[in-house]
């Protein structure tokens, strides 16, 4: 396993937002849905050390990173990919995705054959390599963060709403993209985009006020009565 | 907006040459004093634009470093450009445990606790130096300061244009540092965006660590340079924290090179009016006025776009 939480319980101030939830991602790709405010992100921030839990625990690789800075916990080999992509606006493609590898020892090693990796599979990067990161548009800068993450040769990539702000057709791509990364990597993906995505993951976990409602995988979810009425829309 | 850079460009020319042909020393000691302003501004600009602090005690670190070298240079007979790698390292040291036991715990409370508690701190070192020192002002004499040119009537001091080799050998260091090597890439990073850097892996503390002892390592090596050409006494900084917040705000946040210009601008403007026997007073007033001028155009620029 991979990944291994059990009973996480977190929040912010004194508000609980996590009411105990198990979750656990293999070599495969697995995809976190549920409404605004379900507690995907706050989920996510937990396991990257940027909220502190409150109980229960977070293995990664057997190791327990719960509470653990984040620094540390990219340096062990978790990359996340944010939902507003926190990438260096003033710094070109070519030093953002340096810096993604730069700091993690599985990466740092095999630079080279990352970047080249990356530029493959979005060779857009590669026509912007010198350029101002804050100066592209928003589905190049989700490649650029994507890009960014990939560098540091991650046992888990986390993409939050990958697809969040932007047009369908690169919806598309970027999901054609994560469909190509998962033979190596372990994902968890959040998205409110559950029809692509469900073509894309593995398996998936449906999560309402904090806690799991429904795990399947995703054949099961694309049948479920509740999935296709809350998030399908059919 | 090209053409009128352009304009902008050929008026500051023209200037600058017909000043060379009224007053050649209003250019001269307005470049040496740019110089000097320049080196003690771009500490402090380096801290403001990576750990996003105003460190309004910037000024008493050179202060202190000046004492230092007097201490140093008086018991042991050296030169101060001796002191200026020991004295560096001292200063920086002391810079990151001020860090380390104050700013690091401000961090994230609201600006004005951070510009209140440096605020304190610039006191307190006054004042402390103020009970051991006393206010009494200690000077040391070198021959090479008083070195000068005679270029047929007109006759200068040379000595106070290290200030301006320093200051360029500041921002091309830092350029490198922060463009080419991936300490500097990393730290250059935080400062764009800390949340991102965590998360790729960048220990943003440690960087903010860092950054801060490499400010004060180089505003303690202006310190020992400052006490060959002027004296010492404990408020000696303070004028200095001033300067560097006006020149640091006129060239805008994160833009090191900037500086540079902002201190000829300050340099020269307070020389020009040095050159009127009538006006010399007024010379101090001139930062102000440029920095109410600088915020006032950013301010209604801001609102027009």
């Amino acid at each position: 396993m991979i990944l291994d939480i059990q009973k996480l319980e977190t929040g912010y101030g004194r508000l609980q937002v996590l009411r105990g939830i198990d979750l656990s991602v293999g070599k495969e790709s697995v995809g976190l849905f549920g409404p605004n405010g379900a507690g995907k992100t706050t989920l996510i921030n937990a396991i990257m050390g940027i909220v502190k839990p409150w109980g229960g625990s977070i293995l990664f690789e057997g190791e327990p990173i719960g509470g653990k800075p984040t620094h540390e916990v990219a340096r062990m080999g978790i990359a996340l990919v944010p939902q507003e992509r926190e990438l260096f606006p003033g710094m070109s493609v070519a030093d953002n995705l340096e810096l993604g590898a730069a700091y993690v020892p599985r990466g740092k090693g095999i630079m080279a054959q990352q970047l080249e990796t990356v530029l493959e599979l979005f060779p857009i990067l590669k026509e912007r390599y010198k350029q101002f990161v804050g100066t592209m548009s928003g589905g190049q800068q989700r490649m650029v963060a994507i890009g960014r993450a990939l560098m540091a040769n991650p046992a888990l990539l986390i993409l939050d709403e990958p697809s969040l702000g932007l047009q369908p057709s690169i919806v598309a791509e970027v999901f054609d993209r994560l469909s190509i990364l998962k033979k190596d990597i372990a994902i968890l993906v959040t998205e409110q985009n559950v029809r692509e995505s469900l073509k894309a993951i593995d398996r998936g976990y449906v999560i309402e006020n904090g806690s799991v409602l429904l795990e399947d995988t995703a054949e099961g979810l694309a049948k479920n009565p509740h999935v296709v009425s809350a998030y399908l829309g059919i | 907006m090209a053409n009128k850079r352009n304009a902008t460009t050929i008026v500051a020319i023209l200037a600058v040459v017909v000043l060379l042909l009224w007053r050649p020393t209003v250019i001269i000691y307005g470049l040496q004093a740019a110089g000097l302003y320049a080196t003690i501004a771009i500490p402090m600009g380096l801290i403001l634009g990576i750990v996003h602090i105003v460190n309004l005690a910037h000024g008493e670190f050179m202060m202190l470093a000046a004492y230092a070298t007097y201490m140093l240079c008086q018991s042991l007979g050296i030169d101060p450009y001796l002191a200026m790698i020991p004295v560096a390292i001292v200063t920086s040291a002391f810079g990151f445990l001020v860090y380390k036991l104050t700013i690091r715990q401000a961090l994230k409370a609201p600006e004005l606790n951070q510009l209140i508690l440096t605020f304190g701190l610039g006191i307190a070192i006054t004042q402390t130096m103020n009970l051991f020192f006393t206010s009494q002002t200690r000077k040391m004499s070198f021959g090479y300061v008083s070195a000068s040119i005679d270029i047929g009537e007109l006759s200068f001091g040379v000595y106070n244009f290290v200030f301006v080799g320093f200051a360029i050998l500041m921002v091309i260091g830092l350029r490198l540092y922060l463009t080419k090597t991936t300490a500097g890439k990393a730290a250059l990073a935080v400062g764009q965006n800390p949340k991102g850097a965590a998360i790729v892996g960048i220990d943003v503390d440690k960087t903010y660590g860092s950054v801060f002892a490499i400010a004060t390592a180089l505003v303690g090596m202006m310190g020992a340079v400052f006490i060959t050409r002027s004296a010492v006494f404990p408020t000696v900084g303070s004028p200095f924290t001033m300067k560097s917040f006006c020149l640091v705000a006129m060239a805008g946040i994160g833009n090191i090179p900037g500086i540079l210009g902002a201190s000829v601008l300050l340099g020269i403007s307070e020389n020009f009016l040095k050159a009127f026997r009538s006006l010399r007073g007024w010379s101090d007033i001139v930062f102000f006025v440029l920095i109410i001028t600088v915020i006032l155009g950013r301010s209604i620029k801001g609102k027009k776009a």
